[in-house]
């Protein structure tokens, strides 16, 4: 005997069967041309229900205006000398300016600075290789400050964008002021792909007090910079005066130079008549006689003369180049104008100290009457096509033209002693105050570029490689000539021509 | 009290009932998977079964080991660089290595490194140190033991800082110090050790770490040789240094050449102490490493071209001599035996 239980809960499964059964037959036998009336009512449902999404739509967007929006633009930035810091804070400084108008303006737009400025541990290979991740994981920052000579790499790969038609149209604002020449150094296949952000000269500084102890006059001291620049002071002379004060146990090193990879020790090749770049052909070039002589310089510098440390190139920036020259302990160093700026922030030397005791002059010329030489190497803001994508190309351009301006330039130039990229700047209050800047100015007529060529990093490695195989003694000259030319013909053949 | 349950108090009873039950739980749901697959398995054979059982392990090892050594391969192939772009050259990297100025150098730096470290610290000091504290009391022993730990659990880079500070030129850097106070400069003169001998410094900071694996294993193994041996050996009026030669050396020789192949494979890698202390240097590639050299070509460059491929390439060739290394280990050790039958339980 079936329960009473069962028998409902079989009635209600038939139900449910039938109900499902019928609702298909409804739907598979109803007329398809006309909607019924349901599905009218269904269609009205849907069309309120999307025109509520699209109201909330706007109400958010209204709501998004009333608070106003934030456009934030990434910038990269590097010293690695800590002064430098402006490269990077004038974006800041420049985004208050500009929201202080977009405020004033009542436009509800706010543009934020996000970012970093890399200094010292941070050299420039791990700076670059951070960009060049970040870039890969889609992670590049809007506006990227590089050294100049990186712009032939970064075009020809796709990392930055040409920026000629921005340059054109802002160039009446600040643009047509820049020192033509800074230009060239942003040029690469015809077009324009940075904004020059500042230079410097390379200068060779000397030690006043040491030479007053070797019995050189007060007037003799102060003629050696025109002496110089006049050929009448060579590199020769250098090697015999840094070995007469190391002789004389007045310093432990003749001269100081760099601690690491860089491209001070190229000034040397100059003056020795050797030139990097043709552009005639876009080659880089080799000058096998010029390079001979460099490297015999410095082989006898260390080995001969006894005036370069044949660990020099193995050093710590403080123990190895800053610290022997400004406490005295070296005669010669070579530098730049931006560590003038470094050694008064870090307390080294005081301004008064740095008059009394430093002097500076171009880098001799190989040869009596020669022609001395310096070395620029303008860094560069670049646009990433990363910023294009994001549709920040734009903001971008306008941000680098603010901090452009001598204003915000030349905050920078004076705290960490680099030169104006502008004619107004010589006479804009802040930097026409900084007597040191006014007195190196004239060293940029004797200065000179390293190439916009993609493969410029690999010849700058042998070059490395070959000074540092001399001045440790792991191989003679002529050995790291032959190196130098192997080495070059077999990584980078169809970029470097080779003359005599 | 209220009757709610959750307010009652849960006492030991009540969890260790809730553990029986879920261990009961697990047992059946255990039953119902290993059961079927055990049947599958009797059915599909023995052999089978081990393959089986080696998938997830083999998994690992081609996902961790074998994909990367084949994408290392494939990139030593191209002309990378920063642009990631698989610009192939053939072998043109390989025929530069053997035209390379500087690897005949660092080739040899490297096998001069990894022998000198390996025999001096990564298994022969590993050794004196679990012979020594094998043979004084256990609780000195184990608190040397202890001690020598510590570079292995500190940061590399702090780790091989310290050595930094104390290698430096100043009369109060620590060696030098040491070497003034104990009157041994008169011995070994004071001196900036990181430039005028880098080498003495980089094979100390890797030895001292690395001579703390080989002890572990060597005094686990020690520990593991019978009480009964070391009775009869002073029975028969064994010395300590019989003892040692007759009795315990013979006794680890398995972990003694184990760990002598491991540590050889691992210090032809190693260079992260070699590139905070040194970085290669001084002067020219004085203490560059082949995986160093591999790391400089791939990764750092002044000039901002990298050469991935070449770094690659490079990264090729240690894994070629890795292999080889290993296989001569293998047949030289005849470490076939060795899985065979374990002579001493580490």
């Amino acid at each position: 005997m079936r329960r009473k239980g069962q028998v409902t809960v079989q009635a209600l499964v038939f139900l449910i069967i039938g109900l499902l059964v019928g609702a298909a037959i409804g739907y598979f036998a109803a007329p398809k041309g006309d909607p019924t009336l349901l599905d009218q009512l269904n269609e009205k449902d849907q069309l309120i229900e999307q025109l509520r999404n699209e109201l909330n739509q706007i109400k958010d967007q209204l709501d998004q205006l009333k608070q106003g929006s934030t456009i934030t633009l990434k910038v990269w930035a590097i010293g690695p000398d800590p002064p430098s810091e402006y490269r990077y804070k004038n974006f800041e400084l420049a985004a208050d300016v500009l929201n202080m108008m977009l405020r004033d303006l009542g436009a509800n737009v706010t543009v934020e600075v996000e970012g970093q400025f890399f200094a010292r541990p941070v050299e420039w290979e791990q700076y670059r290789q951070n960009f060049y991740q970040a870039f890969a994981a889609g992670e590049a920052p809007d506006i990227y400050l590089t050294g100049h000579e990186d712009i032939g790499y970064l075009a020809a790969n796709d990392f930055i964008i040409p920026l000629d038609d921005y340059i054109e149209e802002y160039w009446d604002l600040i643009y047509y002021d820049f020192f033509p020449t800074l230009w060239k150094s942003v040029e690469y296949a015809g077009q324009k792909w940075g904004v020059p952000q500042d230079t410097e000269a390379r200068p060779l500084y000397f030690r006043k007090d040491v030479l007053r102890q070797l019995g050189w006059s007060e007037e003799e001291i102060n003629a050696l910079p025109e002496k110089i620049k006049n050929g009448e002071f060579t590199l020769e002379d250098l090697l015999q005066v840094a070995k007469e004060a190391v002789d004389a146990g007045l310093v432990e090193r003749g001269l100081v130079h760099r601690v690491k990879e860089g491209y001070d020790y190229l000034q040397f090749y100059i003056a020795y008549g050797g030139k990097l770049y043709n552009p005639q052909t876009g080659k880089m070039v080799f000058n096998t006689t010029a390079w001979g002589l460099t490297l015999d310089w410095f082989y006898r510098a260390v080995w001969e003369y006894g005036v370069i440390s044949p660990n020099q190139f193995s050093g710590d920036w403080d123990a190895d180049f800053h610290g022997p020259f400004t406490e005295g302990r070296a005669l010669f160093l070579s530098g730049g104008t931006w560590h003038k700026g470094e050694w008064i922030n870090k307390g080294l030397l005081t301004e008064e100290e740095f008059i009394e005791v430093v002097g500076y002059a171009l880098h001799p010329a190989a040869k009596p009457g020669g022609k001395p030489v310096t070395l620029s190497h303008p860094l560069v803001y670049t646009i990433t096509t990363q910023a294009r994508e994001r549709g920040l190309d734009k903001l971008a351009f306008i941000m680098i033209t603010l901090v452009s301006l001598p204003t915000f330039n030349s905050i920078h130039a004076v705290q960490s002693a680099h030169l104006a990229i502008a004619r107004s700047q010589i006479s804009e209050t802040k930097y026409s105050q900084d007597w040191f800047l006014a007195d190196v100015a004239y060293m940029l007529e004797y200065t000179t570029f390293i190439p916009n060529h993609p493969d410029w990093g690999k010849y700058s490695r042998v070059v490395f490689d070959a000074l540092r195989a001399v001045e440790t003694g792991d191989m003679t000259p002529d050995e790291a000539l032959d190196f130098m030319v192997n080495e070059l013909q077999s990584q980078i053949p169809d970029s470097i021509e080779f003359v005599e | 009290m209220s009757d709610n349950i959750w307010q009652k108090e849960i006492t030991l009873k009540d969890i260790l009932k809730v553990l029986e039950l879920l261990r009961r739980g697990f047992i059946s749901l255990a039953k119902y998977i290993v059961d079927p697959i055990r049947n599958l398995l009797s059915k599909l054979g023995y052999k089978l079964a081990i393959y089986v059982f080696l998938v997830p392990s083999l998994g690992f090892i081609s996902l961790f080991y074998l994909v990367p050594f084949i994408l290392t391969f494939l990139i030593g192939m191209t002309a990378m660089d920063f642009t990631f772009k698989w610009d192939w050259v053939g072998l043109a990297n390989y025929i530069r290595i053997l035209n390379d100025s500087f690897a005949p150098k660092i080739m040899g730096n490297t096998l001069f490194y990894v022998f000198t470290t390996l025999t001096l610290f990564n298994v022969g000091m590993a050794l004196v140190v679990s012979l020594i504290t094998n043979h004084i009391p256990d609780h000195i022993g184990s608190a040397v033991r202890g001690i020598w730990l510590l570079p292995r659990i500190t940061p590399s880079t702090v780790y091989a800082l310290l050595w930094l500070w104390a290698a430096r030129g100043e009369e109060n850097a620590l060696i030098n110090w040491f070497l003034t106070i104990t009157g041994l400069s008169m011995v070994i003169p004071t001196r900036t050790w990181i430039l005028d001998d880098p080498w003495v410094i980089v094979i100390l900071v890797n030895g001292f770490v690395g001579t703390s694996f080989g002890m572990i294993v060597f005094t686990a193994a020690l520990k593991s040789i019978p009480e009964d041996y070391y009775r009869a050996a002073k029975v028969d009026g064994a010395s300590t240094w019989d003892i040692i030669r007759y009795v315990e050396l013979p006794m680890i020789k398995w972990p003694l050449l184990f760990v002598t192949a491991y540590q050889t494979l691992s210090l032809l890698t190693s260079f992260e102490y070699i590139l905070i202390l040194t970085d290669g240097g001084p002067g020219l590639y004085t203490t560059e490493v082949w995986s160093l050299y591999s790391y400089h070509k791939a990764f750092r460059s002044y000039g901002g071209t990298v050469e991935i491929g070449y770094g690659a390439a490079l990264a090729t060739i240690l894994v070629i001599i890795g292999v080889i290394m290993s296989l001569i280990y293998w047949r030289i050790f005849k470490f076939k035996e060795m899985m065979v039958e374990p002579k001493i339980e580490v």
